[in-house]
């Protein structure tokens, strides 16, 4: 199969994933933010339109489960979308280095993103959900994706 | 990371910017949308592309609580043989009064039992689904309460689901009283540093009267949201005075929102006055020693 239709199953695939954890088991924080992850791993391989859309659909479903907030996840996924396709310009490298810190920035700046969306009077403190929660899902989503991209071998395909 | 080919052309690039600004303008709009539009987008995704994810969790959470009801039927079973002896008295006296006083009746019609589903997702922890809807009477604004009292209130209804906020929630305000109607004011949540540390505050009381901890806070029913008489929390310490006119309490919730499986939804026609529902069971096990709520 194509990189680009690997990816494309990878993204649906973590998406459902994302959901049963989350939605389905009720798992929390426990399960990390898969979403994310299948938005930041698609990002690299279209371009930013496209990635843009699909953290806006990607958004739109998180915001569905939360309506005290609506748009607030939509803004961030879809930021995050064009940023991370935005990378694919100006970055070249599959260092693990750099993946780690794709995602962990990644999900920081969506974690970021969504703390400025969602109003004053909804949001936690900014130590709390950004700097500590924001992190620490960072580096849950880095491992993840860095253990997807070896086991898919999507990376891989610039060193042959 | 993928290959990269050769770079993009001028064209495709101001095309996928103006794709991708086009989202973001979309994505932002719907922060501004009306609230009735956002609910229709929401409700939309759910009842089409959510549904199977909700329908696990409703699935998981019955199995769940069908194997805890396992073994504590089987707890149950060992007390009650135990005890059937000495308690069959009580019992019948217990139905006696009950049926005495209508307690059935009167709750019966005014409450609905449902299962609290969580969403789980980031930006909707204060916010659960219930399992019933405008088909069984169901309003928005109806009181969600458990047997132990208040959890928080439905914002939107649907069919057969509907939506709701616990007191965790920032706007949530009740107006409350002390259990003996000897003070009023109204109660809010107070957030903590992290979430884990979220109170209710009895707030807008008068300086120079004094409630005594543990002392029960009730709904008043001023207002109009909540009915007179749901249990929200005990008094805990001083939160603060303003001036020497007002005074603020820290309460102990009588509900954690985070552990409500199973909820009692008000429907139509609401009851003015529930406080006959919880007097019997949870009340007198919190009221303070001296029977008093508050030191003039």
């Amino acid at each position: 199969m194509r990189t680009e239709g690997r990816v494309w199953v990878l993204c649906v695939g973590l998406a459902l994933a994302h959901l049963l954890l989350h939605v389905g088991l009720a798992i929390g924080r426990a399960a990390p933010d898969l979403l994310t992850v299948a938005l930041l791993l698609g990002a690299r391989e279209m371009g930013m339109g496209r990635a843009a859309g699909l953290g806006l659909f990607f958004g739109l479903l998180e915001d569905a489960l939360g309506v005290l907030s609506f748009g607030a996840n939509s803004v961030a996924m879809t930021v995050v979308g064009a940023l991370g396709a935005v990378t694919r310009d100006l970055f070249v490298g599959d260092s693990l280095f750099f993946l780690v810190s794709y995602f962990v920035i990644g999900k920081w700046t969506r974690d970021l993103v969504h703390w400025v969306m969602v109003g004053e009077s909804l949001r936690a403190p900014f130590a709390e959900q950004v700097v500590v929660q924001g992190l620490m899902g960072g580096l849950y989503a880095a491992l993840v994706g860095v253990l997807l991209l070896g086991i898919t071998g999507i990376g891989k395909r610039a060193q042959v | 990371m993928p290959a990269y080919g050769p770079g993009p052309e001028t064209n495709g690039g101001r095309q996928r910017g103006i794709l991708a600004a086009t989202f973001l303008i979309l994505a932002l709009s719907t922060s501004y949308l009306p609230a009735s539009v956002q609910q229709r987008i929401a409700w939309s995704m759910r009842v089409t592309i959510l549904v199977p994810f909700l329908a696990t969790q409703d699935r998981l959470t019955g199995a769940q609580l069908n194997a805890r009801d396992v073994g504590d039927l089987m707890r149950q079973l060992d007390s009650m043989t135990a005890l059937s002896s000495t308690r069959a008295v009580l019992v019948e006296e217990n139905r006696d009064l009950r049926e005495l006083l209508g307690l059935a009746d009167r709750a019966e019609p005014s409450f609905l039992p449902a299962t609290v589903l969580r969403p789980g997702t980031q930006g909707s922890e204060r916010f659960f689904f219930v399992d019933v809807g405008r088909a069984h009477g169901i309003y928005e604004g109806a009181p969600v309460v458990t047997q132990d009292g208040l959890v928080g209130k439905i914002l939107d209804v649907r069919e057969e689901i509907s939506s709701g906020m616990d007191w965790t929630h920032p706007d949530f305000s009740a107006s409350a009283m002390l259990q003996d109607g000897s003070m009023f004011g109204l109660v809010e949540n107070r957030r903590g540093d992290f979430r884990e540390v979220d109170r209710l505050v009895f707030d807008g009381t008068a300086y120079n009267e004094e409630a005594l901890p543990g002392t029960v806070v009730l709904t008043s029913g001023f207002g109009g949201v909540y009915p007179q008489g749901i249990p929200i929390g005990v008094v805990d310490e001083v939160e603060g005075t303003q001036g020497r006119w007002r005074k603020s309490y820290y309460l102990r919730a009588m509900v954690q929102p985070g552990a409500v499986r199973h909820v009692l939804v008000t429907r139509r026609p609401a009851e003015a006055d529930v406080s006959a529902l919880w007097l019997a069971d949870s009340l007198q096990a919190m009221e303070p020693a001296s029977g008093e709520g508050r030191i003039p």
